[in-house]
Parts: C-alpha cells; sequence; structure tokens
C-alpha cells in the first residue's frame, strides 16, 4: 500500500491537532509535518515531496506567492473553508484546489473525504508505478528463489542470456534487493513460491 | 520535547527507546541527577546536537530538516559513524545472536534453516558494504567538500572533481536497508513453524522492528538533511569559482 504523505498549514492549534488525530487513524496517512501560517512552507517544498496540503483560508491567502508561481501546487491542496457562505470575491486560487472541507465537518464525513482521495491517488499511482514487478519479473524470482541459474532461466524461458541479466538489473533496481537469499524470502513473503519448495543449500 | 535541564535521568526512563541513541554519543548510565546538558558537557557532546537529534528520534511527525542545519558537517559526519559503529557492532550482532539462539532451539528443517542462515550472511555483507562504501568514499568526500568551502582560496583539483562528481550520483544509489529486515519478520510471522520460545521469539521481532526503525531514522538524516545540504555546499562552492 501506498503511503500518502500530508502536510499541515493552520493556524489553530487546536484545529491542526484534531485533523492530526483524525488523519494519523486511516491507514497509508503520513502528516509529514504542520505548520503554523508563517512556517517555512516554500522550503519545505523544495526539498520534501509530499501528496497533500490541507491549508487553512489564512494560510492559502498568506502563501499566494507560493501558489502563483507553482499553481501545480493547488492540485494537491485541501482548503478548510472557515465560513459557510463562503465568499466569492475571496482569493481566485481558492476555486482551483483538488477539494474543500468544512469546518464543521464531523468526523465520518472528514475520514470519508480523505479515503476517497487516497483512493483516487492510489489509481493513478498504480498506472505510473514501476515498483511493480512485471509478470515476466515474477516468473524470474520464482525460478531465482528456486536456485535456477541465469543460463538455466534463460533455457526455460526461450530468452538470451543477456535478457535475462537486463530482468534481473531492473529486479534489483525495483526491489532493492541483490542477493538470491534475498529474493527468495522476498519470493515467499509474497507468495511466488512456498517455503516447501525452496531447494535446501549448503549453508557457507 | 525534551529540554537541555531535565534530568537525563528522567529522559532515559520516560522515553526507553532512547536507550539505543546512548551508545552513539558515548553515553553509558549512571547519570545520577545530572541534567541533560551537564551530561552532554561532561562527555564532550554539543548539548543543541543531542538534543536535536533526541527529540527527532523521538517525535513521529519530526522531519528532519531546519534544526539539524544549524551544526557543522563534521558534527554530522561524527554522528553518523558513531551511528554505523552502533548498528554493526551492537545492533546487528545482537539480533543475530538471538536469532541464531531461536532457531537452534526450534524444530525448523535443515531446509529452513539454512534459508535463514543464508539470508543473514548476506544481508549482513550488503550492510557491511553499504557503510563501507559511505565510510572510506561519501564521508571524506564531505568533510572535504567543508574544508575547501571554509578556505579562501579552493583547490583547483577539488574543483576540478566537482564539475564532474556531485553527491546526488551517490543519493541516487543510496540503497534502503531495512527493506529486507522486514521480509525477514514477515517469514517468521508467516510461514516459519511456530517457536516454542515465545519470549526469544518476540525479542528477535522487536529487535528487527527497532533496527528497521533505527535504519529509516538514518537515511531519512542522510537523505533529508545531510544530501540536500552538501548538494547546496556543492553549488555554492562551484559558483563561487566559476568566473575565477
Amino acid at each position: 500500500m501506498k503511503i500518502s504523505r500530508f502536510i499541515l498549514v493552520i493556524d489553530s492549534y487546536l484545529v491542526r491537532k484534531g485533523l492530526v488525530s483524525v488523519l494519523n487513524r486511516i491507514q497509508g496517512v503520513r502528516v509529514l509535518r504542520e505548520f503554523g501560517t508563517d512556517g517555512p512552507l516554500g522550503s519545505f517544498l523544495q526539498h520534501h515531496p509530499v501528496d497533500f496540503i490541507i491549508i487553512s483560508q489564512t494560510g492559502i491567502d498568506r502563501s499566494a506567492d507560493l501558489f502563483t508561481t507553482q499553481p501545480e501546487l493547488l492540485e494537491k491542496t485541501i482548503l478548510i473553508e472557515e465560513s459557510l457562505n463562503n465568499d466569492p470575491s475571496g482569493n481566485g486560487h481558492n476555486r482551483d484546489v483538488l477539494t474543500t472541507i468544512r469546518l464543521q465537518e464531523d468526523k465520518e464525513s472528514l475520514t470519508r473525504k480523505i479515503m476517497a482521495l487516497l483512493e483516487n491517488q492510489e489509481e493513478g499511482y498504480l498506472e505510473t508505478r514501476t515498483m511493480e514487478l512485471s509478470p515476466r519479473e515474477t516468473t524470474i524470482v520464482r525460478l531465482v528463489s528456486l536456485g535456477l541459474t541465469n543460463r538455466q532461466i534463460a533455457e526455460r524461458l526461450y530468452l538470451s542470456a543477456h535478457t535475462v541479466m537486463t530482468h534481473r538489473k531492473n529486479i534489483i533496481s525495483k526491489l532493492g534487493i541483490k542477493s538470491v537469499s534475498g529474493l527468495t524470502i522476498y519470493a515467499i513473503v509474497n507468495n511466488i513460491i512456498t517455503i516447501e519448495e525452496v531447494t535446501s543449500k549448503p549453508v557457507r | 520535547m525534551i529540554t537541555r535541564n531535565w534530568p537525563m535521568y528522567r529522559v532515559v526512563l520516560e522515553n526507553l527507546q532512547l536507550l539505543s541513541l546512548l551508545p552513539r554519543f558515548n553515553l553509558k548510565l549512571g547519570f545520577g541527577e545530572k541534567s541533560v546538558d551537564q551530561v552532554c558537557k561532561a562527555q564532550g557532546i554539543n548539548t543543541d546536537f543531542f538534543l536535536e537529534i533526541a527529540n527527532a528520534y523521538l517525535d513521529e511527525l519530526y522531519v528532519p530538516g531546519e534544526g539539524l542545519s544549524l551544526f557543522s558537517l563534521g558534527t554530522m559526519v561524527d554522528y553518523i559513524k558513531s551511528t554505523h559503529l552502533y548498528f554493526t557492532n551492537i545492533a546487528l550482532p545482537t539480533v543475530a545472536e538471538k536469532l541464531f539462539r531461536l532457531m537452534d532451539q526450534s524444530d525448523l528443517s535443515e531446509k529452513e534453516v539454512n534459508l535463514v542462515t543464508r539470508f543473514f550472511s548476506d544481508y549482513k555483507e550488503e550492510f557491511l558494504t553499504h557503510i563501507s562504501q559511505e565510510e572510506e568514499q561519501i564521508l571524506p568526500y564531505i568533510l572535504e567538500l567543508e574544508r575547501q568551502s571554509a578556505l579562501q582560496v579552493t583547490d583547483p583539483d577539488f574543483i576540478q572533481k566537482l564539475e564532474t562528481y556531485s553527491i546526488i550520483e551517490f543519493a541516487k544509489e543510496h540503497d534502503r536497508l531495512e527493506t529486507s529486515l522486514r521480509h525477514l519478520s514477515e517469514l517468521i510471522i508467516k510461514y516459519l513453524p511456530p517457536f516454542d520460545d515465545l519470549q526469544l521469539c518476540f525479542q528477535v521481532l522487536n529487535d528487527l522492528a527497532a533496527l528497521m526503525k533505527d535504519l529509516v531514522d538514518h537515511a531519512d538524516v542522510e537523505d533529508k538533511v545531510l544530501i540536500p545540504r552538501v548538494a547546496e555546499l556543492e553549488r555554492k562552492l562551484l559558483k563561487r569559482n566559476s568566473h575565477v
């Protein structure tokens, strides 16, 4: 499951902490940082990738420059509407934000809104995600875990040794696992092979 | 949040997770009534640096950043080295010893024992390679960079090096060491036959979890504080020397 990174830019301590306590109960949410509205938001965003920014009206007004120079931030922004009769003559950015939540929102509807956002993000994420193994790579992980050499794998799958090497390099960069034993454990816990299938190897 | 005037014994008593930080600062128990500041001073430790690291460690929401940038790269490099020593000399051998003791006492098949033994020895090897690469190449480079930027005139050879190398190259290759440990915990919880010695099994899982957290924190310090600062210093130094 993907972790979605949130930051909060809200001057009211109580509202901020209330939101954090709701957010922390939702699986897959990580609140990276909370800011009052005078925090170093711009420099923080330069160094840390975030998925969602929950911001108060004052926060968005005060960071108007940031949102003007980086309008793509609005696609990540969740605005807290502070009054029921939202003033349409207010800041022009407000209409472009990803979504809004009301200050009066109850816990359930707040949780639902956040979870819906996470789901949308998850879908988009899966499309672009490269960390997931392809079916062919999964097959290769399986064969590696069963103790086959690259050459044996190439023969079995009618591939060139070079192609198998390329797959193995991609697997390493996707999973960050270099050793055969590491891949074997990965394969077992991800149900690619069963522990019974693993061939016995002599201890080094 | 911990502050400098707290008695050190209370800091530790109420936050036992901090025990794993103590050896990295060469701090030993037996604090008496001494404050954090007194303990640090007696040991020649920068109290502010200790507080920053300890508070970051305790605060789940903390993202290292502004606070740690107040300290010299040399201070950070020292801390990173002592953290490496903690990993290689204390954390990893401890969990290995418990894991092997657990397997000795169990009814695991030879196959299963081999699987775990081999995994652990490969993991340890990767771990040590990772650390020695940092210690032999990256950290000396960072210290040299800091030294050169303090000089009036930068060594032209160093500038030449900077034109072709950046810490960003290292950042791209910076592996995460905690992932494999998670797989090991998963294996124990999901597929190995249950162990009779529950106490020891829990200790192994707890030790693995603590090591994973330490590794995540450590990688955060490197990736989010150290590397951006080094990259920034590289840029400054290049800029300063571009019109010479």
